[in-house]
């Protein structure tokens, strides 16, 4: 029942996304550009024929489009967005709901955040294969897909969980700030974890950050590692319950200041 | 122009009131840069060089970028709001003082986090750079024209919104042009690269002006002075052009 009711924010922020083409335009313009910046770099790197840590050009290609996809399909400025919310009290109003408001909230970016990553994946995917042709594995092409899905879902979670900090701390820009860079470097999004420095990749591989933009980028390249997707939904399992418990608790703390 | 700097200095005292908040948002955006190093640092541990681009010339590219794009975001930060000054029609404050609209809109706020940049530009500049007199005064002379490309960019990408009504072009050039500057140019090619030396000047933003600092020439020189002063002209005559066709308070107009 839950489940129903909680479709509706989810379906209706993704039709009211679609509806505005500017946005749509904006987005998957924004995502072209990184993209097409970044495997350029990562392509001139290689070069024809070469290959940097066992990463071809062409998967450092297909590399890059899927990592920039799985953290352009979720708002830049979604820390901040919440944590103003939270911040100013509006989030009062939404805890009138007869459903809880980390459910409700993280329903309604799912579904924009679904409706972007199918635009990104196609552009991505149309983009990879104009330039460097089909991805190196079609298994790990396939598996790259339900990986983007838990990819975001995972970030939206921790996003959420950080953007909770303002329940206590009322300003979220600079968890925010640190949040983006941990996802930039030991996520992944800006370079395979096996570029980093040895001992740095062990402790990139044992955050959550690796299961946002490395696993559906790795699967994507070439690489058919199933175990990235049971890890991804092994850092689902213990994040849900923490973003659900914080919200809960920054709630009471609401209450208590006399929202 | 003593009224323009009467206006920039108390657009910055604005931002220095709160000098918590200053120095809280000068150590972000450090903290941001320092990590933009480190991937570099970290790319050129695997990669020796790109298209001729060593690690040493890239984090100079950066260090022009930073400290240009932090002016220009920082001490001229309207340059990025005009589109939005345009479509909800706030350019009416401006168009009722006895002044000059543009250089006015421009000054008229400070965005003390850009200012962040404008030191790890300089100190990353001091550092990796190998500074002596004549590098520094072609560092200082380079990194200024970058950012007149850039402001000139920004304020012709913005002025489109007087044409179209809407502001996501200009936000999206925004990006376009930053993006594209933060990489060795070097690393495109064909028709992207040509794009990047004329509709999408990022080559002149940073690698360019970086060139001119470990290779002098006047041709160099030259050209991106051609250029900063041909942005800059055609960043005046959008603006003038655009503003004719501007609806004084917009906002009343769509509110009803």
């Amino acid at each position: 029942m839950t489940a129903r009711r909680l479709a509706v924010p989810l379906l209706t922020a993704g039709g009211r996304l679609l509806a505005d083409r500017g946005a749509v335009i904006g987005d998957l313009g924004f995502y072209l550009i990184v993209t097409v910046v970044l495997s350029a770099l990562w392509r001139a790197a290689a070069g024809p024929g070469g290959e940097i840590v066992g990463y071809s050009a062409g998967a450092l290609t297909w590399y890059a489009a899927t990592s920039e996809a799985a953290i352009c399909a979720i708002s830049i400025r979604l820390i901040a967005e919440v944590g103003d919310d939270i911040s100013s009290g509006d989030v009062v109003t939404e805890m009138l709901r007869p459903l809880p408001v980390i459910a409700v909230r993280l329903s309604v970016q799912a579904g924009r955040s679904l409706v972007r990553l199918s635009i990104l994946v196609v552009a991505g995917a149309g983009l990879c294969w104009i330039t460097v042709g089909p991805p190196p594995s079609g298994t790990g092409a396939l598996l790259a897909l339900p990986s983007l899905v838990l990819a975001v879902a995972a970030n939206l979670v921790l996003q959420h969980t950080v953007a909770a900090v303002a329940f206590w701390l009322r300003d979220t820009r600079a968890p925010w700030f640190v949040y983006q860079k941990l996802v930039f470097v030991l996520g992944g999004m800006l370079l395979p974890l096996q570029v980093l420095p040895d001992a740095l990749q062990p402790v990139a591989l044992a955050l959550p950050f690796m299961t946002m933009a490395y696993a559906p980028a790795r699967l994507a390249s070439g690489s058919v590692e199933p175990w990235l997707l049971l890890v991804q939904l092994a850092w689902l399992v213990v994040l849900v319950p923490v973003v659900v418990a914080t919200f809960r608790l920054g709630e009471n703390r609401v209450q208590v200041v006399g929202g | 122009m003593r009224g323009l700097l009467a206006v920039l200095r108390t657009a910055l005292a604005d931002a220095l009131a709160r000098r918590g908040a200053f120095w809280a948002q000068i150590v972000m955006m450090v903290l941001n840069d320092l990590v933009l190093i480190a991937f570099w640092l970290i790319f050129f541990s695997r990669v020796d060089t790109v298209r001729g681009w060593d690690g040493q010339r890239v984090l100079v590219l950066f260090a022009v970028l930073a400290t240009g794009a932090g002016l220009v975001l920082g001490l001229l930060s309207n340059c990025r709001r005009i589109p939005e000054a345009i479509v909800r029609g706030r350019l009416d404050e401006t168009l009722t003082l006895p002044v000059r609209p543009l250089p006015h809109l421009l000054v008229s706020r400070v965005d003390t986090i850009n200012l962040g940049d404008v030191v790890v530009g300089v100190s990353l500049f001091a550092l990796v750079a190998h500074p002596t007199p004549s590098r520094v005064a072609l560092f200082v002379i380079g990194t200024l024209l970058g950012a007149v490309v850039f402001a000139s960019f920004l304020i012709i990408a913005g002025s489109l919104a007087f044409f179209v009504n809407r502001d996501e072009p200009a936000g999206l050039a925004l990006h376009a042009v930053l993006l594209f500057s933060s990489y060795p140019v070097d690393i495109f090619t064909g028709p992207a690269k040509l794009l990047l030396y004329t509709v999408v000047p990022a080559a002149f933003v940073a690698a360019v002006p970086a060139r001119l600092v470990e290779q002098p020439s006047a041709a160099g020189a030259g050209l991106i002075l051609a250029v900063a002063a041909g942005f800059a002209v055609a960043a005046w005559a959008v603006f003038t052009l655009g503003l004719r066709r501007y609806s004084s308070g917009s906002v009343w107009t769509r509110a009803a």
